[in-house]
């Protein structure tokens, strides 16, 4: 963390103390970015031999290189994050963070660099498309509490004649399983998880996709204490013009299509207004 | 790979992980021995005035009585106003503060159950009150301590594995990385780590028993 923030009584107290080092966190002003991870999703993040790995990882290396900044990786579980760059004990967020109006008010994100839209995956040997896997009393298979289910339940089931129903599972795999098993016709999924179970050789094709254009970013504190919004900017769109982002992606994750870099930058997000920083072409009248 | 394999080459992390376990739950032991016992003697034998007593009392109540989890987030997100902490040392001061409050309460037990007449017979004989807690009431009150304390020092242990909610990286995390850098295998990941805690705990706590053997007097007290 950067920037001094201790008062010298507390300091002096906790010196005090038998602890003494170790307990502060580095503080000074050519320490290096504190980039706030979570190490337990992959393909994003993860680690692997102790070692940090995963798209988020890889292209936050390359960036801070392209920018001549230095970062340290610092792990931590999901909910804890956003809290966690909101209170500055982190600088970034760098996961595969999904951008919502909510978040928006509390953390600022820079454009997105990612871009899930969602799958209507079916059986292998299916002879299923997308017309008639989700329609006609179709079961489909979502994951309770998910965007998919959202998005599912405000466009088809609650406001159209289409005549499907929604199974809630705990997670996508049960889903997916339950798919092979023949008590769902389909399952509507991110296309980045999607991608993923079809890699792992799971029996499901794709029998298509939805554009819902659901933006991910990192995402620094509000307002950008630090002032580097524009260098991150500037570092995600570099990678994406250079080819390093695609290359990247396509080792995590290969065959997938990576959306173009900016994507979609939602209205709502007031760091997408023009002049977005560090690229003062871009932005939302 | 399979999953043998994994553990095998990431047993180091493991071990690393333990060990960060292992340097919070002495530091967190030892602020708690330090001001637990300090506590306990204060409110024994410190002055009766409300002033000292309640505050004592309130510290207690509070650090007993909320959720270990809570004081993680309220020690590393609640004080980064004042003071920028790390996670590993609002990890040791949220922890250690807690088990402070437990470990009066062992003290304020062991002491009370050597007999009153002991304290009255010492400052009869012109024993200062610091004396006679030092020589005639602590021997005693040490043995009676070490039973509950070893339950103190059990579920310390245990809890070292929350301090990951705020990023320490501890066993338990470092067990979290190689399930989903594998994508599964929960039950035997999770049942390597089992067996490392109860290691630790076992090792720990026949120490302790036998500290407990060498302390005891023959014929006295059993």
């Amino acid at each position: 963390m950067k920037g001094i923030k201790a008062s010298l009584l507390p300091a002096a107290l906790m010196g005090t103390m038998v602890i003494g080092s170790g307990m502060a966190s580095s503080a000074s002003a050519q320490d290096p970015y504190t980039v706030g991870v979570e190490a337990s999703f992959p393909p994003w993040a993860y680690v692997e031999g102790g070692e940090f790995k995963g798209i988020a990882i890889d292209a936050m290396e390359a960036i801070a290189e392209e920018r001549g900044i230095e970062i340290e990786f610092q792990d931590m579980p999901f909910p804890s994050l956003i809290p966690a760059l909101a209170a500055e004990k982190i600088d970034i967020l760098a996961t595969g963070l999904t951008v919502t109006e909510e978040r928006s008010e509390n953390i600022d994100f820079t454009i997105p660099w990612w871009e899930t839209n969602d799958v209507v995956l079916v059986p292998e040997d299916s002879e299923l498309n997308v017309f008639t896997a989700v329609c006609c009393g179709a079961r489909v298979g979502v994951q309770g509490g998910s965007s998919q289910q959202a998005w599912m339940e405000e466009n088809v089931v609650n406001s159209s004649d289409i005549d499907v129903e929604l199974a809630k599972y705990d997670n996508y795999v049960t889903a997916v399983d339950d798919m092979a098993i023949g008590r769902i016709s389909s399952v509507i999924v991110d296309d980045t998880s999607a991608q993923e179970y079809i890699n792992a050789g799971k029996p499901v094709k794709m029998a298509g996709k939805i554009f819902i254009r659901a933006p991910l970013a990192l995402a620094v504190s509000k307002d950008d204490p630090q002032e580097i919004l524009g260098d991150l900017n500037q570092g995600i769109l570099a990678i994406y013009e250079s080819g390093e982002w695609g290359d990247i992606v396509n080792g995590y994750i290969p065959g997938v299509t990576i959306p173009a870099i900016p994507g979609h930058m939602p209205n709502f997000v007031d760091t997408y207004q023009k002049p977005v920083a560090g690229l003062p072409d871009l932005g939302n009248e | 790979m399979d999953i043998y394999d994994v553990l095998l080459r990431d047993f180091p992390f493991l071990l690393k992980g333990l060990g960060v376990a292992i340097v919070l739950l002495a530091a967190l032991l030892l602020i708690g021995f330090v001001l637990g016992i300090a506590i306990c003697l204060v409110q024994l034998y410190g002055p009766r005035t409300r002033l000292v007593q309640w505050p004592l009392t309130l510290y207690e109540r509070v650090f007993r009585g909320v959720p270990i989890i809570i004081m993680l987030f309220i020690f590393f997100y609640g004080m980064s106003g004042i003071f920028d902490i790390s996670a590993f040392g609002a990890a040791i001061l949220a922890m250690g503060l807690r088990s402070a409050a437990y470990q009066s309460q062992i003290f304020r037990s062991a002491f009370q159950s050597v007999p009153t007449g002991q304290m009255m017979a010492a400052r009869a004989m012109g024993m200062s009150k610091v004396k006679a807690i030092r020589h005639i009431l602590f021997p005693q009150a040490a043995r009676h301590a070490i039973g509950p304390w070893t339950n103190e020092f059990s579920s310390e242990i245990k809890e070292t594995s929350l301090a990951y909610v705020i990023g320490v990286v501890e066993l338990t995390r470092q067990a979290h990385y190689i399930i989903t850098s594998t994508q599964g295998n929960v039950l035997t990941v999770f049942a390597v780590v089992a067996l490392l805690y109860f290691i630790l705990n076992r090792t720990g706590n026949s120490l302790l028993y036998s500290l407990e053997r060498k302390l005891a007097v023959p014929g006295f007290e059993k």
